[in-house]
């Protein structure tokens, strides 16, 4: 079945089109909203996006496929984004992410088979002060070792 | 206007232009490899990038605006050192495969590359795999190895068809080229594509493999498949026979005139071009069984204006027929109308041409023929071939062409043509209907003879030919100014003709709109 947005959506739809001259610039936000209501981007909801913008779905494919945060594919209920940059990656980003993968039991890129867990690799989250660290959902993570690993995916429902 | 200064040449131009622009005004070229006349300035492959005095950087020459008292420089040390950098990176991930590429030999990476090129990358790291055979349209093939991102097909698509097949997915390293969910590219004018690449990431597979650029020759001519008229150049390889016919044509292109087709020709004109080699007539054919000779051109006209002597001059004006056609050329209907409605007083003139057939909303017309214009304006009622024209009373028939067939049913034409003693037909192919006629006589197609037509808007464009007719063919004019001489009325005045060009003067001075047209 194609995607609808409720009516509830669609009015934050036309009130954030209204904010900009062009239509067609609303494009970003609407991708954020899109992937807020169905959790992921699928075909479907490109063709969606691009009848309410008055664009092909190519254009919005083109966005979508830039945009490494805008994810194409379902994940899991709780998405784990473990920073592989430098600061982390000094203080042992590394071995957290063969640790979260052993864990896991899945390869960054992947989601768990009950579908709670998706594991990714990100460059800086911007928090080195607290490095190594990772993004559950919206929520950082600082600081990690083994043991705060399993405290806090123990604590996930 | 502004006074600018480009390599130390003074300049002026008009305020707005870009660098690239103005440097072209003063024959210098910059190298670009993204920009392109026919689109906004995009500025994403950096090889114009130039040296304005007082600026700290380089300045891209395809989107900057000239500035009054602006110094330029395009060939300083700082510019060629950036050239060679900006090469560097476009060929980072380029396949050196320039052997096996068709865009070899006019592709402007190589030019450049050879004029600016490092000659050894500093680049140890091997180079990505892609996709190398991708179909993408009817007739299109993207090599994503060898795409640098330029987006000229992608912004053709999206400003000149407005059909969007293409878009650039994913970003950096694995940015690519691609249509949409399987979505080929299939639109009339998507052999432009491959003629915009820069490089050799769009190839055409009409073309791809058959030949290398440089053993082409190129000839200017104009598209006579619609009543549009666009600027095509044909490339061919002379001495290189095809079906019989001396010069092979490996592909038209389109080439660049504002007032008719910008930069561009649709996909019928790109791909339609069989019709100069195939099934060409290079003999004259005879039906006839009392003339046991092979005969030429000179016994063929003199055989005609035997037949129209025959007939006393009552009967000449109503019982020969012509049929034309309006794929000859303003010259040839000039003399024809001179010699067969002035001089001979013949009414029975019909038109028999490729039927109308459907438009679009850019180039391509409904009119499938390439002089309709000019046959109304040089006075030509122009009624249409019927089996009704072709009555018991008919005794000279001469027409023009092969779209009888198109107009009148086999059946229909068989019957009417038993009847008539003499009929001659000029025709540049075989076709079922010439053995219908006596006498077939073969005759050259626009590129292979000079003229003027007259486009849909009334735009007359002149043409010259590009290679030789094949075997014993002749140019129709030639035919007619001969028969115009031998005829004997105004003898001298068709001696005059020895070229188109003549010819052209003359309809200028007799015909008011081709007075004014020019």
């Amino acid at each position: 079945m194609s995607p609808e947005f409720s009516g509830k959506v669609r009015k934050e739809i036309d009130r954030i089109i209204a904010r900009y001259p062009q239509k067609e610039a609303a494009i970003l936000p609407l991708l954020h909203l899109t992937q807020q209501e169905f959790g992921f981007i699928s075909p479907e909801s490109e063709k969606l996006v691009a009848g309410i913008l008055g664009i092909k779905p190519i254009q919005v494919r083109e966005v979508v496929t830039f945009y490494t945060m805008l994810n194409r594919e379902p994940i899991g209920k709780y998405h784990i984004q473990v920073c592989s940059n430098l600061s982390c990656s000094l203080l042992g980003a590394e071995k957290l992410t063969d640790y979260l993968k052993e864990k896991l039991s899945i390869e960054p890129g992947q989601t768990s088979e009950d579908k709670k867990f998706t594991l990714s690799l990100v460059e800086c989250i911007g928090a080195c002060e607290q490095a190594p660290c990772m993004m559950i959902n919206f929520d950082y993570h600082g600081n990690l070792d083994k043991k705060k690993i399993d405290k806090i995916l123990d604590g996930l429902e | 206007m502004v006074k600018i200064h480009i390599d130390k040449k003074p300049i002026d131009v008009e305020e707005g232009t870009t660098v690239l622009k103005a440097a072209e005004t003063a024959g210098i070229s910059i190298p670009h490899l993204c920009y392109h006349d026919a689109f906004p300035p995009e500025g994403s492959c950096r090889m114009c990038l130039v040296e304005i005095e007082g600026l700290p950087k380089l300045e891209l020459a395809c989107s900057t605006q000239v500035r009054d008292g602006m110094k330029v420089f395009t060939k300083s040390e700082k510019v060629v050192e950036a050239r060679k950098g900006v090469l560097e990176f476009l060929l980072a991930e380029h396949p050196l495969d320039c052997p096996i590429c068709d865009k070899a030999g006019d592709c402007k990476l190589q030019d450049y590359y050879d004029e600016y090129g490092l000659f050894e990358s500093q680049f140890r790291e091997s180079k990505e795999k892609r996709e190398k055979k991708d179909k993408i349209g009817k007739s299109l093939i993207h090599d994503e190895e060898r795409c640098i991102l330029c987006r000229r097909c992608v912004r053709f698509l999206r400003e000149i068809t407005e059909t969007q097949e293409l878009g650039v997915f994913e970003r950096g390293i694995h940015s690519r080229v691609n249509i949409y969910d399987l979505t080929p590219v299939d639109n009339n004018y998507s052999g432009n594509l491959a003629q915009i690449c820069p490089v050799g990431a769009i190839t055409d597979e009409d073309f791809r493999f058959k030949t290398r650029s440089w053993f082409l020759k190129k000839g200017e001519s104009i598209c006579p498949l619609c009543s549009r008229g666009c600027s095509i150049t044909i490339e061919y390889h002379p001495g290189f026979s095809h079906f019989g016919v001396p010069s092979r044509v490996y592909r038209i292109q389109s080439r660049e005139n504002q007032e008719v087709n910008g930069f561009w020709i649709c996909d019928m004109g790109r791909y339609g071009y069989s019709y100069l080699s195939e099934n060409r007539l290079d003999k004259i054919v005879i039906n006839n069984k009392e003339w046991n000779i092979q005969p030429t051109w000179e016994d063929v006209s003199y055989f005609i204006n035997q037949q129209l002597k025959k007939l006393d001059e009552g009967k000449k004006t109503s019982q020969t027929v012509l049929i034309l056609n309006t794929w000859l050329s303003n010259e040839e209907l000039f003399l024809i109308h001179k010699i067969f409605k002035n001089d001979q007083n013949l009414e029975r003139i019909f038109f028999a041409d490729r039927p109308q057939a459907e438009k679009d909303d850019f180039l391509l017309t409904a009119e499938r023929t390439p002089n309709k214009k000019g046959a109304l304006e040089m006075g030509f009622d122009m009624k249409p071939a019927n089996p009704g024209a072709l009555s018991d009373k008919t005794d000279l028939l001469l027409a023009f062409g092969s779209f009888l067939a198109e107009q009148i049913s086999a059946a229909d034409l068989k019957k009417a043509l038993e009847k008539i003693e003499t009929k001659v037909l000029f025709t540049s192919h075989e076709n079922e209907l010439n053995s219908l006629f006596d006498i077939v006589l073969p005759t050259a197609l626009i590129p292979e003879k000079g003229g003027s037509l007259t486009n849909i808007d009334g735009k007359i464009q002149k043409f010259s030919p590009v290679f030789e007719p094949p075997g014993d063919s002749l140019p129709e004019w030639m035919m007619l100014a001969d028969l115009g001489r031998k005829f004997g009325i105004n003898s001298s005045f068709y001696g005059e003709f020895k070229t188109p060009e003549t010819i052209a003067k003359e309809i200028e001075n007799e015909v008011p709109f081709f007075r004014e047209q020019k």
